[in-house]
């Protein structure tokens, strides 16, 4: 009820204003709007630190510039305190006109009316969008970002330990994966894979290998499903992964960083996003001609193991007084060609299936798109984001049953914190 | 405040003096009223600066906190310029859960704890650096100030670092000297262990200040006050109790208002550490505040905590306040 | 009396004790800035580094912008202090030498006002400074942090102005000085150690501030030196090396500013009290 109310508030408040930007600029809403209209003009957009690489941010620049005759300025952004910052510049008047958002949070930054709805440009230019990446982006069944790349974990192992344990093929499944590092424990002095207790985001990908759900409908609202025996299930894997590593319980894969700690060559494996190894590189060359990669295996070999799919979506901040701008902005940015080059620059998964073939050849993204097909994200729920907002009640919960709780005891113990947040108001 | 105070007050002779000493020009031209009466507006204009900048760069955010405190103000409304008020649902819902009121009580437990660690250790250190020599004098003193001017951000880093589970040099001496199971010990594991670390780094950074000024004290302390007393065949702790301690008390009760301020206020220490976590365990009042309110992007509630911080800190330093209030001399 | 051996040795002992547990953090981080990463991370802690780089300096000088942050944490940071001075000046003469009806609510106030929590204001402030079109701005961030430090500023420079002999400036006034003579030429030359001292205070609020700084200043033309720092320890995590050098360069300005301000300041107050 209050949902619905809400939402019609925003909706309200959308077309408002909206109507108001057709009365203030009238030439910015032409459809068909050429090269001179845009003339003066400059589009600011925001992506995170590491999304655009250099090249792909150059080419889209001198693409859109010579196209539209505006300017366009990239501005990128650090992790730190993002939400807070995006929450206010979309509230000010002069906001970033487009901005990179993460696909997990953008059904809440929908829900606040902060961002322009783009169902227009999803016909346009998005019907052949994978449906399982366009999801992010939808909220009470209109578009409001597109999607732009993903990525899912993988496992990154040493060859050289690997070898040493006399192991010559990657497992294919779970099963022949906890052989092989048992296999590894017992003929190296190496620690067989690392693992810390919080790696929350893995966690979430073999409960989507369950079939669990994080959340429930009680009436009208989300409440915490972690006592599902399907997540149980799922935390039962995890438990397992982790008895292979001597990795702190109540620590997530980035204190420390888990790439750096393999770079070490005293871990047999670790699961981590294909960048990692970048990071693993840098803090010890000498790592690199021992990087090997495959796909998580799952329980049958048919079936590769669930994943967190994250990623990130583009959208249109709703104040923005350049609204067919950005939308050109997105057409080009989006474009096969970008698109292409993005995925092939950064071995990210792109928005459409078709464009799966500029990963030829990188062995990461090899090893990740054969886990992407079984992907999945958090709920998709407005309600959502406020759960991972640190200390994430979650990760509390791994630790817990990691130190012997029982799931369920354990899920108890964090239900009440999940439900309180889950019934924030927006 | 009386009148009885105004004639007696002996910082008031140089106003009463100025009547007899010829003003300066500037002040001669406006001089139509009584000299008295351009001295009494003299001490309000002096002032006047600090007042008007305190009420409208402190006072004016403090009116809007205290406004959004009654307002149910989330993302939602804060992009779209929403104001709605909510009556008194954001205290109503801070004041009945149970949360509130531990991390009150964790507060005033952990202010007490580091202000009286601080009060006693840099009292300690500031009395020996008035009894060390010149030379040692001073490498305590680099010391003290080394420490006292890290900056807090990068101070914060240093100890996460001392600490690291991994490759910390703490870890490493506690193992070294035979603590074995400290090797891999997670200093950020639990609540007692993660307010240790905590309170190391406040106590390292705060006893310089108090040291040091308190040190600067002593040496304002007349000689002839030791001399009287050792004639009265005072010993070092007679002496100490009798001349030192009376002399440092207004200072001991001013720094220690400071510190407990200060502490109780500290937030970059613990948010960065830990961000209050193990579980919330480490929450003081203003991580509260700041991981209800801008963390969990929900402001008003986040308003209410921080009105509810300062009622409770002036509680708390109530006492001395009113100690202030009503006495005829200075503190400081 | 003679002091014993042990009386004469522990002080000195002591002393030292405490002055390696207090510059340890600081050493420590200068150590591991200018170590090679296969030594930071190393099972046995190397003490004393011998082999040194400046690799990670490189990497944490590399930032973006980071002179332009340098400037603007440098522009705010004196700028605040200043105006902090000036303005407290005024007050903690009035507060020190003159008596009026109210004086006592005054001194009340501004300790009252020294316990403002500035940072869970931070969204009341950005909304007021949003409203009025100062965002993106170094002039909010300059009165806020000035405001931040005034109550301080004006507590202890009373304490200052306070212990400058009254004699001196009643003989200078005797001497035909009016009384803002005799300030300028009496009590200022005095106070400046005390004001050195209590700088001291404002630099180092203004210069670590962060919660205000990150979300009133998008733009980072416009942004300072701690919105560096920890966003190069998220980018970084566990580098400690490189997080180590940023935290190197971030605290030196200050470590600089305090050891040459605090000798003043400290033996300028010594020296004031055996003169006077």
């Amino acid at each position: 009820m209050k949902r619905k109310l809400a939402a019609a508030i925003v909706i309200a408040g959308m077309m408002v204003s909206v109507s108001a930007c057709g009365g203030d600029d009238g030439k910015d809403t032409g459809k068909n709007a050429g090269p001179d209209s845009f003339k003066g003009q400059t589009l600011t957009v925001w992506t995170m630190d590491g999304s655009a690489p250099p090249q792909w941010s150059k080419d889209v620049q001198a693409a859109f510039e010579k196209k539209t005759g505006a300017k366009l300025k990239f501005e990128i952004q650090k992790w730190d305190g993002i939400q807070q910052k995006i929450t206010t510049a979309l509230s000010e008047s002069n906001p970033p006109d487009v901005l990179e958002v993460g696909n997990t949070q953008t059904p809440a930054y929908a829900a606040t009316g902060g961002l322009a709805e783009l169902s227009d440009l999803k016909q346009e230019i998005g019907t052949d969008w994978t449906p399982s990446v366009s999801q992010s982006s939808v909220y009470d069944g209109k578009q409001y970002a597109a999607p732009w790349y993903f990525a899912n974990r993988v496992v990154i192992y040493n060859k050289k330990i690997w070898a040493k344990a006399g192991i010559k093929d990657t497992p294919k499944t779970r099963d022949e994966f906890f052989k092989d590092l048992d296999t590894i424990g017992k003929k190296t002095d190496a620690e067989p894979l690392y693992m810390p207790g919080q790696n929350w985001y893995f966690f979430d990908g073999l409960t989507i290998g369950q079939g669990a759900d994080l959340v429930k409908k009680d009436g009208d609202k989300y409440v915490s499903n972690l006592s599902d025996p399907k997540v149980a299930a799922a935390m039962e894997i995890y438990k397992k992964y982790a008895s292979y590593s001597k990795a702190p319980k109540d620590k997530d894969e980035a204190t420390p960083q888990q790439a750096q700690v393999f770079a070490k060559g005293k871990s047999g494996a670790f699961i981590g996003m294909g960048w990692e190894a970048g990071t693993a590189v840098q803090a010890n060359k000498a790592i690199e001609k021992d990087l090997g990669y495959f796909t998580i295996p799952g329980a049958t070999a048919d079936k590769p193991e669930g994943v967190f799919l994250g990623g990130s979506n583009l959208a249109v901040a709703q104040g923005s007084k350049k609204q067919a701008l950005a939308k050109e902005f997105l057409k080009i940015a989006l474009s096969d060609q970008y698109e292409g080059e993005l995925a092939k620059l950064n071995g990210v998964i792109p928005n459409k299936q078709a464009l799966e073939t500029n990963l030829k050849g990188n062995a990461v993204a090899e090893a990740a798109a054969p886990g992407a097909s079984a992907g999945g994200t958090t709920p998709l729920i407005p309600e959502w984001a406020a759960v991972e907002n640190t200390p994430n009640p979650i990760k509390s919960y791994m630790t817990s049953v990691l130190n012997g709780k029982s799931p369920a005891d354990a899920a108890k113990q964090v239900e009440a914190e999940i439900n309180k947040r889950l019934a924030q108001q927006n | 405040m009386s009148v009885q105070t105004e004639g007696t007050d002996t910082a008031g002779e140089p106003a009463v003096r100025k009547a007899r000493i010829p003003g300066p020009p500037g002040s001669e031209d406006r001089g139509s009223g009584s000299p008295s009466r351009r001295g009494a507006a003299a001490p309000y204009l002096l002032l006047l600066p600090a007042l008007l900048a305190t009420l409208i760069l402190l006072g004016w955010p403090l009116v809007k906190n205290g406004m959004l405190s009654f307002q149910n103000l989330n993302p939602r409304q804060l992009i779209q310029h929403l104001t709605e008020w909510n009556g008194g649902d954001n205290y109503k819902e801070v004041l009945s859960g149970s949360d509130f009121w531990h991390v009150v009580e964790r507060s005033v437990v952990f202010t007490a704890v580091n202000v009286v660690l601080i009060m006693l250790l840099g009292t300690l250190i500031g009395l020996l650096l008035a009894r060390l020599g010149k030379k040692m004098r001073l490498l305590l003193l680099l010391g003290l100030v080394l420490a006292w001017a890290m900056p807090v951000i990068a101070a914060t880093t240093v100890y996460q670092w001392l600490f690291a589970q991994r490759f910390g040099v703490v870890n490493w001496v506690l193992d070294k000297l035979g603590w074995h199971s400290m090797a891999d010990y997670n200093w950020f594991g639990s609540q007692f262990s993660t307010f240790s670390v905590i309170t190391l780094l406040i106590v390292w950074q705060s006893i310089p200040f108090v040291a040091i000024n308190l040190y600067a004290a002593t040496t304002t302390i007349p000689r002839e006050l030791y001399e009287a007393a050792s004639l009265d065949g005072a010993g070092a702790w007679k002496s100490f109790t009798s001349v030192t301690f009376p002399f440092l008390r207004p200072f001991l009760y001013a720094t220690t208002f400071l510190e407990v301020i200060w502490v109780f206020k500290a937030f970059p220490q613990i948010f960065a550490i830990n961000e209050g976590g193990p579980d919330h365990l480490t929450e003081t009042l203003p991580i509260y505040a700041f991981v209800e309110g801008v963390g969990n992007q929900h402001f008003g509630v986040g308003a209410a905590i921080s009105f509810l911080t300062v009622l409770v800190l002036l509680v708390i330093t109530s006492y001395y306040l009113r100690m202030v209030l009503k006495q005829e001399e200075d503190e400081l | 009396m003679k002091r014993s051996v042990f009386g004469r040795i522990w002080p000195n002992a002591t002393a030292v004790i405490l002055f390696v547990g207090f510059v340890f953090p600081v050493y420590w981080m200068f150590a591991t800035a200018f170590k090679p990463t296969g030594d930071i991370i190393s099972e046995n802690p190397v003490w004393f580094p011998t082999n040194l780089t400046v690799g990670h300096f490189s990497k944490a000088v590399d930032a973006d912008h980071f002179w332009t942050l340098v400037l603007n944490s440098v522009t705010v940071t004196v700028s605040a202090v200043l105006l902090s001075l000036v303005i407290a000046l005024f007050a903690a003469f009035a507060l020190a030498r003159m008596r009026f009806r109210g004086r006592r609510g005054f001194i009340v106030t501004f300790m009252l006002a020294q316990m403002a929590p500035w940072e869970v204001m931070v969204i009341a402030i950005y909304m007021l400074v949003r409203d009025n079109d100062m965002l993106d701005s170094l002039v909010p961030l300059t009165v806020f942090y000035a405001i931040m430090v005034l109550p301080l500023t004006i507590l202890t420079l009373r304490g200052y102005v306070a212990a400058v002999p009254k004699e001196l400036e009643e003989s200078a006034m005797v001497d035909g000085c009016t009384r803002t003579q005799a300030f300028i030429k009496v009590i200022f030359p005095l106070l400046a150690p005390g004001l050195m001292a209590t700088s001291l205070f404002g630099f180092i609020t203004a210069w670590n501030e962060f919660p205000l700084v990150l979300i009133l200043n998008k733009d980072i033309e416009k942004q300072t030196l701690p919105l560096w720092l920890s966003q190069f320890q998220t980018a970084f995590g566990d580098d400690w090396g490189a997080t180590m050098a940023a935290s190197s360069l971030f605290a030196l300005p200050i470590l600089i500013l305090f050891i040459f301000l605090q000798r003043k300041a400290v033996s300028g107050l010594t020296d004031g009290a055996v003169k006077g």
